[in-house]
This record gives structure tokens, C-alpha cells and sequence, in this order.
């Protein structure tokens, strides 16, 4: 494939993520549904699919881009903990407990039932 | 005349300098607490605060970045697609998994946080703590929680779940590899996802699928707690 080509299909798959994305933020915003736009543009954009409503070369360039660097668009609010620093000397105890104690028990919890009802062949 | 720092290029730029900074650090020493994001946090703090730069000013470029969170939500509908059909024989034990899972990390929260008489905006800011970090930032806009609050413990719950988690569970009698992988996507999202997929691609891939799922599960549900035990959104 030429590189032009290929930054053709680059382009093109960026447009269909921001569509999927702008169509669940336009049904965030005409309805009532508790559901974040962008977490409708996932579900559609995965139902899209599942229905062969378009296909998975047409937008897989773009989403494995974005998720390889998905890390780094969340490092901003991360360095917002900048702010809070006063808040997280006076929690940080119950932070930790309560950090360290749900992700535990959400591990134990998740591998016992996945492990005790699951098919192997 | 207004300083560089002032102007959005710099918070881009050191963003992303410092990031890939730390994962080409990572890459040379493969210790968790080096972990990429981690290591950018703390330099991109430690820099602002010794050269006495606001946050406001550094998020005038950083919210650029922030932005792409919306789009690569998106793209976790296509990975979902992908994995599918790798656990598709065991879809519905696998659901039920995370179902469980996730209830238990909002009831966990929350009944800790009251326990402990938290103040309120620490159940609206953490509730949603097991969950990728761009879905949980979004959860907590809805809870009216501290966004910057959630994205930092949800990172170091990853981190912790990525150094701790296959351990603790082959400790306490958890034989089964998929199993592992599930509760650690779970649990600790796209950071246990990575430590998932370290054992394997099945598991990494039952890791990846959890992470998605819960990410759904606790955006439907953990509204409605929040609004039940503290009474206002």
C-alpha cells in the first residue's frame, strides 16, 4: 500500500471514531439517558460492527493509535492531584484502606465466580 | 507580555516529553513502580511545583490531551469487538464475573467510605475507582466528585493490582489463567490488563473485555448509589 493510501485510511478511520463519538454525544444531549456520550459512541460503535455495518479495517487504524496512547491523554488529570494535595494529607488513610480493600475483594470476587463457572475446551 | 508557560504549547510539550521520558525509562527497568504514567505524574508535579508554575496554566495545553479521552473511549468499542469472539463459549460466566466484581467494588467504597465517615465528595469521587480511567473520570463528572482525585487512585489501583493482584490471587487457590485475567481487567483496568497480558493473550484478552464491561456496569449503576447514600447529584 502506498504511504499516501495508508494515511488516507489513517484519516478516514480517525473520521468514523469522531462520528461514532459525536452521534453518542448528540443522544447524550437530545435524551435523558445517564450515560456519557462517549461511553454511547463505544456501544455503538462496537454494535456498528457486530452488525457489519462497517468494518473493522475501516476504523482499526485510528483505534490502535488512540488506545496505544490512551495512557497519555490521562496524565493532565493526573497532575490536577497537584491541586488536592491538602485534601489527600488529611484522607490518605481512608484512601488507602479503602483503595487497597475494594480492589482485593473485587479480585477475589471476579476470579472465584469466572473460575467456578467457566467452560474449558 | 505573557510567560511561555502561559501559552497551551507548554503544557503539551512537557507532557509529552516527560511521558515518553519515563516509558523509554520503563522499558530499561522493568520494576512496577516505574510504571509510565506514575513516573509522568510525579515529574510533571514535582517540575511545576519547583518552578512555581499554577496547574491552570499548565492545563491550558494539558486539556488538549484531555480531549483524545473522549475518542479512545470510543476505540474500547473496537477492541471489544476484536477480543469478542475469543471468549464468546464463555460469555455468560464471564459476565456474571465482572457483574459480581463490579458490584462488589461500589459496595466496597461505599461501605468502607461510610464506615469510616468520609466526607461525601470521597464516595462521589471514588466510587468509580476500579474502572478505566477515562470512564471513571467521566462517572465522576456525573457524581459531581473531584475528577483529578479519581484519575490518581484509579492509577494507583491499577499499579497495585498490576504488581499485586496474579500473586495474591494464585495465593489464595485461583488455578484457572483466564479466571486471573478477568478479575485483573476487573479490578484494575488497563493497567492489570497489561499485567494480563504478560501471562498470556487469552487472559490478556478476558482482561481487556473486563475492563470494558465494568466500565458500562459501574457507569449505570454507580450514579444511583451515589444519589442513594449521599442523597443529592
Amino acid at each position: 500500500m502506498s504511504p499516501l493510501r495508508s494515511r488516507l485510511q489513517m484519516l478516514k478511520a480517525f473520521l468514523w471514531i469522531f462520528l461514532f463519538l459525536g452521534i453518542g454525544e448528540l443522544i447524550r444531549y437530545v435524551s435523558d439517558v445517564p450515560i456519557p456520550g462517549n461511553i454511547l459512541g463505544m456501544i455503538l460503535i462496537f454494535s456498528a460492527l457486530k452488525l457489519k455495518l462497517i468494518q473493522l479495517k475501516d476504523v482499526k487504524p485510528a483505534s490502535d493509535q488512540l488506545l496505544k496512547y490512551m495512557v497519555l491523554f490521562f496524565v493532565p488529570y493526573g497532575v490536577g492531584l497537584m491541586s488536592y494535595f491538602d485534601f489527600i494529607s488529611a484522607y490518605w488513610m481512608i484512601l488507602s484502606v479503602i483503595a487497597v480493600v475494594t480492589t482485593l475483594l473485587t479480585l477475589y470476587i471476579t476470579a472465584f465466580v469466572q473460575q467456578k463457572l467457566e467452560k474449558h475446551d | 507580555m505573557i510567560d511561555f508557560y502561559q501559552l497551551p504549547v507548554f503544557g503539551i510539550l512537557l507532557t509529552v516529553v516527560v511521558f515518553f521520558a519515563a516509558r523509554a525509562l520503563r522499558s530499561k527497568i522493568k520494576f512496577v513502580l516505574f510504571n509510565p504514567v506514575l513516573v509522568a505524574i510525579t515529574l510533571i508535579i514535582l517540575f511545576l511545583v519547583v518552578f512555581d508554575i499554577p496547574f491552570e496554566d499548565y492545563n491550558k495545553g494539558g486539556q488538549y490531551l484531555s480531549f483524545f479521552l473522549g475518542p479512545a473511549i470510543v476505540a474500547l468499542g473496537v477492541l471489544f469487538y476484536e477480543k469478542y469472539q475469543l471468549i464468546e463459549h464463555n460469555i455468560y460466566p464471564f459476565l456474571l464475573a465482572v457483574g459480581c466484581g463490579g458490584i462488589i467494588s461500589i459496595a466496597s467504597v461505599s461501605l468502607i467510605s461510610i464506615a469510616m465517615h468520609a466526607p461525601d465528595v470521597l464516595i462521589r469521587s471514588l466510587v468509580s475507582m476500579s474502572v478505566t480511567t477515562p470512564i471513571a473520570i467521566e462517572i465522576t463528572k456525573i457524581t459531581e466528585g473531584i475528577p483529578s482525585l479519581t484519575a490518581g487512585v484509579v492509577i494507583a489501583v491499577g499499579v497495585f493490582g498490576n504488581a499485586f493482584g496474579s500473586g495474591f490471587l494464585r495465593l489464595i487457590g485461583i488455578k484457572s489463567q483466564t479466571a486471573v485475567g478477568t478479575a485483573l481487567g476487573t479490578a484494575a483496568h488497563g493497567i492489570g490488563t497489561a499485567r494480563a497480558i504478560e501471562i498470556g493473550p487469552l487472559p490478556g484478552a478476558y482482561s481487556g473485555l473486563a475492563m470494558c464491561v465494568n466500565g458500562i456496569l459501574t457507569t449505570l449503576i454507580s450514579p444511583y448509589v451515589v444519589l442513594w447514600i449521599v442523597g443529592s447529584l
